[in-house]
C-alpha cells in the first residue's frame, strides 16, 4: 500500500482536486450572480414601461414580493374549493336520448353461451 | 401430475448419484461418454439437466440472489426508492439466473436481449433521457428566488472530490477512481454516464452503490444532520422565497444552459438534457413534450436502466474485493458530501444579517439525491419545530447539487478522458 502511494502522481490528483471543485464553484457562483442581476433587469424594464404608459410607478416593490407559505396556502385552498365546486356547463334541456343499438354478431343473444351449451340435465 | 412427480424425481436421482460419485455436474464439461446410462430417456434427462440453474449455480449467484430479494424487500416493505430498487432488484435476479453460456442469454453475451438493451448503459445513452424527465418535473422557482442557496449544492460536492482522492489512495487506477468518485454526487444517472466513458467494468458496482445509498438517504443523513448542527440552528426560520415570474423560470434554462456548457462542455449531455427538459416545462407551448419527457419516457427509461443495471450485477463480474472498497467508499462519499453542505451552511451564516440566516441543515440537501434529501431536511424541521416547514427552501440546493454533480462529472471527464 505505502508502494502503491509513492507511485501515485499526487500532485496530478490534486490539482483535478482544487481545479475541478473550484470550476463547480465558479459555475454556481456565476449562476447566483445571473439570477440576482435578472429580477433587477426585469423590474427597471417594467418600471420604463409604466413610466411610459404613465402609471404610477412605487419606489420599491421589492419586499411585497415576499409572499408568506400560509398565504399561499390559503390562496391554493380558495381556488381548489372554487375549481370543485364548479359544474360543467349544461344546456338546460333535459331529453332522453334514443340509444340507438345496432346488430352485432358480437353482442347477439343468439351466440349467447347459453345457446352453445347442451341443455342440462 | 403423476409424470411430473415421476421426472423431477429422476432428475433428483440424477443430481444424487452425479454428487456422490464426485462427477462434475458442470454443462460445459458435458460429453457423452460421462453418461454411465445407455439409455436415450436418461441421456436426454441428463442432458436437460445439465443445462438447468440447479446444475450451474455457484454461492456466488446465491449471494446476489439474496442481495436482489433484499432489494426488493426493501422497497416494498420500507418504501425505499422502489421506482429504482424494484427494477434493480428484479435485474440483480435475472443477471444471476445460472445458464450455460453460449446460447446469447446473459447480459455480456453479445448478441442477447439483456445486451442490446444494456448498450443504453455502456454508451451513456440512458442517463441524459433520465435527466431529460427530470428536468421536465423539476421547478426551479426556490432556486431562482434565492440564488445563494445554490452555494450549499456546490459545497456538497466535497463528497466528489474527497472520494476521488479516497479512491486513489486505496489502490484504484485513475480513470477508476474518478469514476467512483461520483457516487459522492448522490447522482445515480450521472455516475452511470460517467463510469461508462471512465471505467465501463465498474459501472454494475458503482450503479448498484449509487442506487443504495440514495435508497438509503433518509437512514444516512438524519444522524449527521443532528451531529453537525446545534438545536438552536435547526430552529432557525428561513423568509419565506420570493414570488418568481414567468419570464425568470423560462430565462433560468436558457442561461443555465449556455453557462454552465460554456464552463464545462463535457457535461452537455447531462445538462444540455436537463435544461431542455426543463425548458419544454416552463415556455408554455410545449406541455405534450414536457408531459411526455416527465411520464412516460422516464418511466420507460427508469425501467430499462434499473433493470440493466441489476442484471450487469452478474456474481463473477460483480463479487470482487474491488466492489467492496466501492461501497466503503461510497458510504464515505455520502457522509462527506452530506457533511460538506451541512459546514458550509454554518460559514454562509457567519456572514449572514440576522433575518437573512439560513437553517443550515438545509445544507445537507446539497447532494443532489432529488428530492429525497429535502425531504429529509423537511422531516428533520418538523421534528424540530412543527411549523417550520423547510422543503421549498431544501429544494434550491437539492436541485443546485443536480446542476453541481453534473459539473464535476464533466470536469472528470475532461481531465481524465
Amino acid at each position: 500500500m505505502i508502494h502503491f502511494l509513492d507511485v501515485v502522481n499526487w500532485s496530478r490528483i490534486w490539482v483535478i482536486t482544487i481545479v475541478g471543485y473550484s470550476v463547480v464553484f465558479t459555475a454556481l457562483v456565476l449562476l447566483i450572480f445571473v439570477f440576482r442581476l435578472m429580477p433587477k433587469l426585469l423590474n427597471l424594464h417594467l418600471k420604463r414601461r409604466l413610466k411610459k404608459e404613465g402609471k404610477i410607478v412605487e419606489a420599491d416593490a421589492g419586499e411585497e414580493q415576499y409572499i408568506a407559505g400560509e398565504v399561499n396556502a390559503a390562496i391554493a385552498l380558495a381556488l381548489s374549493l372554487y375549481f370543485n365546486e364548479m359544474h360543467d356547463e349544461e344546456s338546460n334541456i333535459i331529453t332522453i336520448k334514443r340509444v340507438e343499438r345496432r346488430y352485432s354478431p358480437w353482442s347477439s343473444k343468439i351466440y349467447n353461451l347459453n345457446n352453445i351449451l347442451p341443455p342440462r340435465r | 401430475m403423476r409424470k411430473f412427480v415421476t421426472v423431477f424425481t429422476v432428475l433428483g436421482l440424477l443430481f444424487m448419484v452425479s454428487v456422490l460419485s464426485g462427477g462434475n455436474v458442470s454443462a460445459q464439461d458435458v460429453t457423452p461418454d460421462h453418461v454411465d446410462s445407455s439409455s436415450a430417456l436418461v441421456k436426454g434427462l441428463h442432458t436437460f439437466w445439465q443445462y438447468t440453474g440447479f446444475s450451474n449455480v455457484t454461492s456466488g449467484n446465491l449471494i446476489m440472489i439474496v442481495v436482489g430479494l433484499f432489494f426488493i424487500f426493501l422497497a416494498i416493505r420500507f418504501n425505499y426508492e422502489p421506482l429504482l430498487l424494484v427494477p434493480i432488484g428484479t435485474g440483480i435476479l435475472l443477471g444471476n439466473i445460472p445458464f450455460v453460456e453460449g446460447f446469447q442469454i446473459g447480459i455480456y453475451e453479445e448478441g442477447s436481449v439483456l445486451n442490446y438493451l444494456y448498450f443504453g448503459v455502456l454508451k451513456g445513452i440512458y442517463p441524459p433521457l433520465i435527466f431529460l424527465g427530470i428536468g421536465a418535473m423539476t421547478d426551479f422557482s426556490s432556486l431562482i428566488s434565492n440564488p445563494r442557496l445554490m452555494l450549499l449544492g456546490a459545497a456538497a460536492q466535497l463528497g466528489v472530490f474527497g472520494t476521488f482522492v479516497g479512491a486513489m489512495a486505496m489502490g484504484f487506477e485513475i480513470h477508476e477512481a474518478g469514476a467512483i468518485s461520483i457516487i459522492g454526487g448522490a447522482d445515480g444517472p450521472t455516475a452511470i454516464f460517467s463510469s461508462s466513458k471512465l471505467a465501463p467494468h465498474l459501472i454494475g458496482s458503482i450503479a448498484i452503490a449509487a442506487y443504495s445509498y440514495m435508497a438509503l438517504v433518509p437512514v444516512i443523513q438524519p444522524p449527521i444532520i443532528r451531529l453537525m448542527t446545534t438545536k438552536k440552528e435547526r430552529l432557525i426560520k428561513m423568509k419565506p422565497p420570493r414570488a418568481v415570474s414567468k419570464t425568470e423560470k423560462i430565462l433560468f434554462p436558457l442561461i443555465g444552459l449556455l453557462l454552465t456548457l460554456f464552463i464545462s462542455p463535457t457535461a452537455l449531455p447531462l445538462l444540455g438534457m436537463l435544461f431542455f427538459g426543463n425548458l419544454m416545462k416552463e415556455c408554455g407551448v410545449t406541455e405534450r413534450l414536457a408531459e411526455t419527457a416527465r411520464t412516460k419516457l422516464i418511466d420507460i427509461i427508469t425501467i430499462l436502466l434499473g433493470l440493466t443495471v441489476g442484471a450487469s450485477t452478474q456474481a463473477s463480474v460483480f463479487l470482487t474485493s474491488q466492489s467492496i472498497k466501492i461501497f466503503v467508499l461510497g458510504a464515505a462519499s455520502f457522509i462527506i458530501a452530506t457533511a460538506g453542505g451541512l459546514l458550509f451552511a454554518k460559514i454562509m451564516n457567519l456572514f449572514l444579517r440576522k433575518e437573512n440566516k439560513i437553517n443550515p441543515m438545509i445544507g445537507a440537501a446539497g447532494v443532489s439525491a432529488v428530492p429525497d434529501s429535502a425531504r429529509v431536511v423537511q422531516h428533520e424541521g418538523l421534528k424540530n419545530d412543527p411549523s417550520n416547514h423547510l422543503l421549498m427552501h431544501a429544494m434550491a440546493p437539492n436541485v443546485s447539487g443536480v446542476i453541481g454533480s453534473a459539473v464535476a462529472a464533466g470536469m472528470m471527464l475532461s481531465f481524465l478522458m
